[in-house]
């Protein structure tokens, strides 16, 4: 008599749990992570009527995104391969996707967080109140913009082995998406950029979570915005997934 | 003093002298570089084999290939009946596995750990059944904290437990004892002998001739990834005793394992 290998649902379940524990035992980490979005929110308080409400929320969600995929999922991934985790957990009789698809899940779990304390500060402090059909598509639009920055910090954690340096890039990117991405769309580094940063993954993915706040300005730019989203994700997680390397070695 | 106890290793299902590994003309290539040629051996249940060699002999990927940690070149590796290549999850659900640099997530205790592990492994397992395996290896009291706070000697037999949870007829120790205090490395040794004792299967690599010597039953030699000798140790020593290189090898007076296998790899660091 052999051992056999365990149901699909127990070994999933073991590894959510481990992984949600993980994330519950890096709390103040995700706490930073939320922190800068309200930050920014709050301080937009004196530019909610002139900007609009759901275009505001919008960046806030899309900062956000962006915290989560750069400087949450990747560098995590790059420390657990550095760590030799994963090394450890391919070893057991489970297929490499349970331990990825647990992780992804982890961080769905914490992009819809993000958008539910975006649109909390945003209703509480900024009296920022949508339609419900708004908040529901707004959570959809979230999530599929989400994707795009999980996908693209796949891609940075796939193509560069070692943590550090996965931490300086996503560093970098971020920065990059924060600052060129709001200042730019604004049209404060000019119109060239602007437009630059519209078809960008940071412009797409704004554009995607504020049409799906006003669901009645849907229009054919959102459209494409959305196609661009779809696209950007795809290239990212399958540039990240071919290029992904389980150990550093 | 911790001492040793062994209630928490269970009996292999497997019948002793059954192969519970079988490795087959192993051939690992790393660009044009061939790592592994040709490698053949078995592991029996009941037994301990030692694959010895210098660094970067091929050691490592013959045993990340038995893994499943890198895919072979060519050639078959067959586990409790089971071929990697086409039933890779039964494979490692035979296989229990220690890793050289053992890494579990640091946030999580050790308690947790078991639990995941458990979870993977198909083990049901309550909180009680839980603390009564750590401790048999002495951690009931480290129940809470994280692995990196544990000592080398607590990290390695909760290492070893979580290798043998679901009871595996192949257990594969990689470098098990490096870094531990005598003290440590022979209450190690007493639970690998143990584990042999209930039937398992155990392939063990060491840089240590000593272990080698005192632990295992076979052994073999690998350098330039091919297996340059093969058998127990008495037997390796007996049949390269009169050689020239090995006596120039040996320091104590007598010939040891370690006198060999100088002669055998050469005394050139790598």
């Amino acid at each position: 008599m052999t051992a056999s290998i365990p149901k699909k649902s127990t070994a999933i379940s073991a590894l959510l749990r481990s992984d949600f524990l993980t994330q519950w035992r890096n709390r103040r980490s995700v706490v930073l992570i939320l922190l800068v979005p309200v930050i920014i929110l709050i301080s937009w308080k004196s530019v909610v009527a002139k900007l609009g409400g759901p275009f505001v929320l919008a960046t806030c969600i899309t900062i956000g995104l962006t915290a989560i995929g750069l400087m949450g999922y990747s560098n995590a991934l790059a420390r657990d391969r550095d760590k030799g985790v994963f090394q450890r957990l391919r070893v057991a009789p489970i297929p490499t996707s349970y331990i990825m698809l647990s992780r992804l899940a982890v961080q769905m779990a914490m992009i819809l967080l993000l958008t539910a304390v975006v649109f909390i500060v945003g209703y509480t402090e900024l009296h920022i109140s949508l339609k419900p059909l708004a908040y529901a598509l707004g959570l959809i639009a979230a999530i599929v913009g989400g994707a795009l920055y999980l996908g693209l910090g796949q891609m940075i954690a796939g193509l560069q082995k070692n943590a550090e340096t996965v931490n300086a890039t996503t560093r970098l990117v971020y920065f990059i998406f924060i600052m060129v991405g709001m200042f730019g769309e604004m049209g404060i580094l000019g119109s060239a950029l602007k437009q630059a940063v519209h078809w960008s993954p940071y412009g797409t993915v704004k554009t995607i979570v504020a049409a799906a706040l006003q669901p009645d300005v849907w229009n054919m730019d959102t459209t494409m915005a959305l196609l661009g989203t779809i696209g950007y994700s795809i290239i990212f997680s399958v540039l990240g997934i071919k290029g992904f390397k389980w150990n550093t070695k | 003093m911790e001492t040793e106890t062994e209630t928490d290793l269970k009996e292999s299902s497997v019948k002793p002298g059954t192969s519970v590994l079988m490795v087959e003309k192993l051939k690992v290539l790393y660009g044009n570089f061939e790592a592994v040629k040709e490698v053949s051996f078995s592991v029996f249940g009941g037994e301990i084999f030692g694959l010895l060699g210098p660094n970067g002999a091929g050691k490592t990927s013959s045993l990340n290939a038995i893994e499943g940690l890198l895919k072979p070149d060519s050639g078959q590796i067959i586990i409790a009946g089971y071929n990697t290549k086409d039933k890779a999850l039964h494979a490692r659900a035979n296989m229990g596995v220690q890793l050289q640099s053992t890494s579990f997530q640091p946030e999580l205790s050790v308690e947790e750990i078991l639990s995941l592990y458990a979870g993977i492994y198909g083990v049901p397992l309550n909180k009680s059944e839980g603390m009564d395996l750590l401790k048999g290896i002495n951690l009931n009291d480290a129940a809470g904290k994280r692995f990196g706070k544990l000592s080398g000697g607590q990290q390695q037999r909760f290492s070893l437990l979580i290798a043998t949870l679901n009871n595996p007829p192949l257990v594969l120790l990689d470098e098990p004892t490096t870094g531990l205090d005598p003290q440590s490395r022979r209450q190690l040794w007493t639970r690998i002998e143990t584990m042999r004792s209930n039937g398992h299967g155990i392939l063990l690599t060491t840089h240590s001739m000593e272990e080698a010597e005192a632990v295992c039953d076979r052994i073999a030699i690998i350098d330039h990834g091919r297996i340059v000798d093969m058998g127990t140790p008495v037997t390796i020593i007996e049949k390269h005793r009169n050689n020239p290189e090995v006596i120039r090898a040996s320091r104590k007076g007598r010939i040891t394992l370690e006198d060999v296998f100088i002669g055998i790899t050469g005394t050139a660091i790598r």
